[in-house]
């Protein structure tokens, strides 16, 4: 065989040798404990921090919104889809006073017609989905711009909790 | 509160319609469109550096040293677009020392290393052996140590030595077209094989990829060698050219039949997910589609390069049509990724609605980044041209 043939095939055997090696030094301590993967990275995940509850947790505290609610149309509906993630506020608003919760710990109170308009906006698209499941899990569609639309003149009710309570719509 | 999770109103009026919650965010971005894009040109540079090999197209020998380097520079950087996407360069090596063989992904791996280190790098090194051996006597510095390290410190450049190469060389060719075709085949096959998007499932796509990759490396290679041989103040070679644009246009026709046979295949077949891929192909996809991909990219040059095949103008005329085109194409086929890449997202799997690109300038994931990777094969491609100068090597007939 050629001396550069030689080489060559040297060359290719010593990467080949170096991969194998690297293979075993470089490879993830925890790769191959619950499976074929590193078992560490579901360990890195639950140190992501987290922003949401149980949806259970507000009821130690508002237990009477939870009643209400419990009660009415929006009785599926988990507190955090309309105040967002709550997970520090149950933390830590028991240590204050009604009236004094510091502005970190407030939660959204999306009152405005176009909130209620996230779910409630007619869509084309979202009924004729809707149209196909079964009739009393159908979310109502109305048109904002049509139903009860805000009057300028005679400073009517206009926002969609002055008629409707948000927790017994 | 945190703002990334209290911009709900934001992410809703990015959409049209019903989409599923995770179909709001575009998962592949631009750095998934250059993914496919780069390693198109590298199969596609290939294949035409072997055009001149293995089929013995003797005139196109003035570009097969500059597509095998453009193939090889290109190659080098066609994995960094998914690396700077995943966001965890650190431990990109991983798939390849854990690799699975239910993980297409893991499997790229090894063909991306075999057509680097089998195919391209073993017939660039076997086809300028000799000559890294006779510069490297001849030079000085640094330059005399790569050309000596490059060459593993062999001297044998008898002629029964060189004929081996040349020998093995043809080989390496041979096994690197089936090779380039695994390659871009693969990526195409990525594709077609998510069979929940309709608009990707589809066993053409990649052959699909594969003849839209053969177009844009010969266009790329059409241009760097008219921009070379600029910069070096010599003759362009316009019989080289003619025949490369004889190709293009065969390439072209089957790559734009192919295309055409899906598109025609899914109107006819309308299946439920017709009338939402109608309205986003008229819609969000328009330009980018009929005009840049269809019109700019394929029907342009489709006619320009048919004409030439029956009516040829003075070669002053030509040689700008030569310009121009390539980088025509090369525009078409990037939109032609695009399309393919980011339309296939912008729909719902519903059939109910649709969401929106948008990407900044800056960033992991924006424009400068994707920049950025396109210009880095070009500095390698200086460099390497610079170190292998193919039109330095002494003439030798592949024989
Ligand atoms: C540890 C007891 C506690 C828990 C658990 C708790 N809260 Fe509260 N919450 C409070 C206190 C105290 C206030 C302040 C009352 C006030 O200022 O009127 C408050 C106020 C609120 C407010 C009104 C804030 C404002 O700006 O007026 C909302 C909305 C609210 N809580 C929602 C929730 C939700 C949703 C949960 C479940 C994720 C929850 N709370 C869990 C104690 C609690
Ligand atoms: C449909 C969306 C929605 C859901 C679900 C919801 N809320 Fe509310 N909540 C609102 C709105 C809107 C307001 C603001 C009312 C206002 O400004 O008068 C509000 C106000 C509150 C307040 C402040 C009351 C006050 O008088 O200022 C508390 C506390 C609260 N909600 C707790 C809860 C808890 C606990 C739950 C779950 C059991 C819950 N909410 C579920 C929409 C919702
Ligand atoms: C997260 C989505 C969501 C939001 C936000 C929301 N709703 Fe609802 N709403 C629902 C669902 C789900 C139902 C229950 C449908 C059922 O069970 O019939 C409902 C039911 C109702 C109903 C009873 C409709 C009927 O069947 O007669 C009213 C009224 C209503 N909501 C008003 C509101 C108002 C006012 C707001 C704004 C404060 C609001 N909703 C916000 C999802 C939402
Ligand atoms: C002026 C008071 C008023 C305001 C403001 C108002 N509503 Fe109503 N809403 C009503 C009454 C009364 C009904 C029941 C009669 C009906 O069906 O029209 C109703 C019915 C509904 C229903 C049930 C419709 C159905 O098909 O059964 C929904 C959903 C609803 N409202 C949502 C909203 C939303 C969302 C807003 C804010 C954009 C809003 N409403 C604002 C008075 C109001």
């Amino acid at each position: 065989m050629p001396q550069h043939i030689k080489r060559l095939l040297g060359v290719f055997a010593i990467f080949i040798v170096l991969f194998l090696v690297m293979r075993q030094v470089l490879k993830p301590s925890s790769f191959g404990k619950l499976g074929h993967f590193r078992a560490d990275a579901i360990y890195e995940n639950t140190l992501k921090p987290m922003h949401y509850t149980v949806a259970d947790s507000c009821t130690k505290c508002h237990r009477t919104i939870r009643t209400e609610k419990d009660k009415g149309f929006h009785k599926n509906l988990k507190c955090e889809v309309c105040h967002g993630p709550g997970l520090k506020h149950s933390l830590f608003a028991g240590q204050f006073k009604v009236g004094e919760l510091p502005d970190s710990l407030k939660l959204n109170k999306p009152g405005e017609r176009k909130d209620c308009g996230v779910c409630h906006q007619k869509n084309a698209a979202r009924i004729k989905i809707l149209f196909d499941t079964i009739n009393t899990t159908m979310v109502r569609q109305i048109d904002l711009a049509e139903h009860n639309p805000p009057d300028l003149k005679a400073n009517e009710p206009a926002n969609c909790i002055d008629c409707h309570n948000p927790h017994q719509p | 509160m945190e703002d990334h999770l209290q911009n709900l109103y934001e992410v809703l009026s990015k959409i049209e319609g019903y989409v599923y919650p995770n179909e709001i965010e575009l998962n592949w971005s631009i750095l998934i469109v250059l993914y496919p894009y780069i390693t198109g040109l590298v199969a596609g540079a290939f294949i035409l550096a072997s055009l001149e090999r293995i089929f013995k197209i003797k005139v196109l020998k003035p570009t097969y040293g500059i597509a095998l380097l453009t193939a090889f520079s290109f190659m080098l950087v066609a994995t960094m677009p998914l690396v700077s996407h995943l966001g965890k360069p650190l431990r990109a090596y991983e798939i390849m020392i854990t690799p699975h063989s239910s993980s297409a992904m893991a499997i790229f791996g090894f063909v991306y290393l075999w057509y680097l280190m089998v195919v391209l790098f073993l017939e660039i090194w076997f086809d300028y052996r000799r000559d890294m051996v006779i510069w490297g006597n001849e030079s000085k510095g640094v330059k005399r140590f790569l050309y000596k390290l490059l060459s593993l410190w062999t001297t044998d450049i008898s002629p029964k030595a060189v004929a081996l190469d040349d020998r093995i060389g043809y080989i390496v060719t041979v096994i690197g077209i089936p090779s380039a075709f695994l390659l871009h085949g693969y990526v195409g096959f990525i594709f077609g094989s998510i069979k929940a998007n309709p608009w990707w499932s589809t066993v053409l796509m990649p052959v699909i990829f594969l003849f839209s990759a053969m177009v844009s490396g010969i266009a790329l290679v059409m241009i760097i060698y008219i921009v070379l041989t600029k910069i070096r103040k010599q003759l362009l070679d316009m019989d080289c050219l003619d025949t490369i644009a004889k190709y293009l246009f065969y390439i072209l026709i089957i790559d734009f039949a192919l295309e055409g046979l899906d598109q025609i295949h899914r109107i006819y077949v309308a299946e439920e997910s017709f009338e939402a891929l109608h309205a986003l192909v008229f819609g969000k996809l328009f330009y980018t589609l009929f005009i840049y991909q269809g019109l700019l990219g394929t029907i342009v040059p489709l006619l320009t390069l048919g004409t030439l095949q029956f009516y040829k103008p003075k070669p002053q005329i030509r040689k700008v049509i030569y310009i121009i085109l390539p980088i025509l194409v090369l525009m078409g086929i990037f939109f032609m990724r695009w399309n393919v890449v980011i339309g296939g997202q912008l729909f719902s799997k519903s059939f109910y609605g649709y969401t929106t690109f948008k990407t900044g300038l800056i960033g992991m994931e924006g424009y400068l980044m994707a920049a950025t990777w396109l210009i880095i094969p070009f500095l390698i491609l200086s460099f390497l041209l610079w170190l292998l100068p193919p039109w330095r090597k002494i003439e030798t007939s592949h024989e």
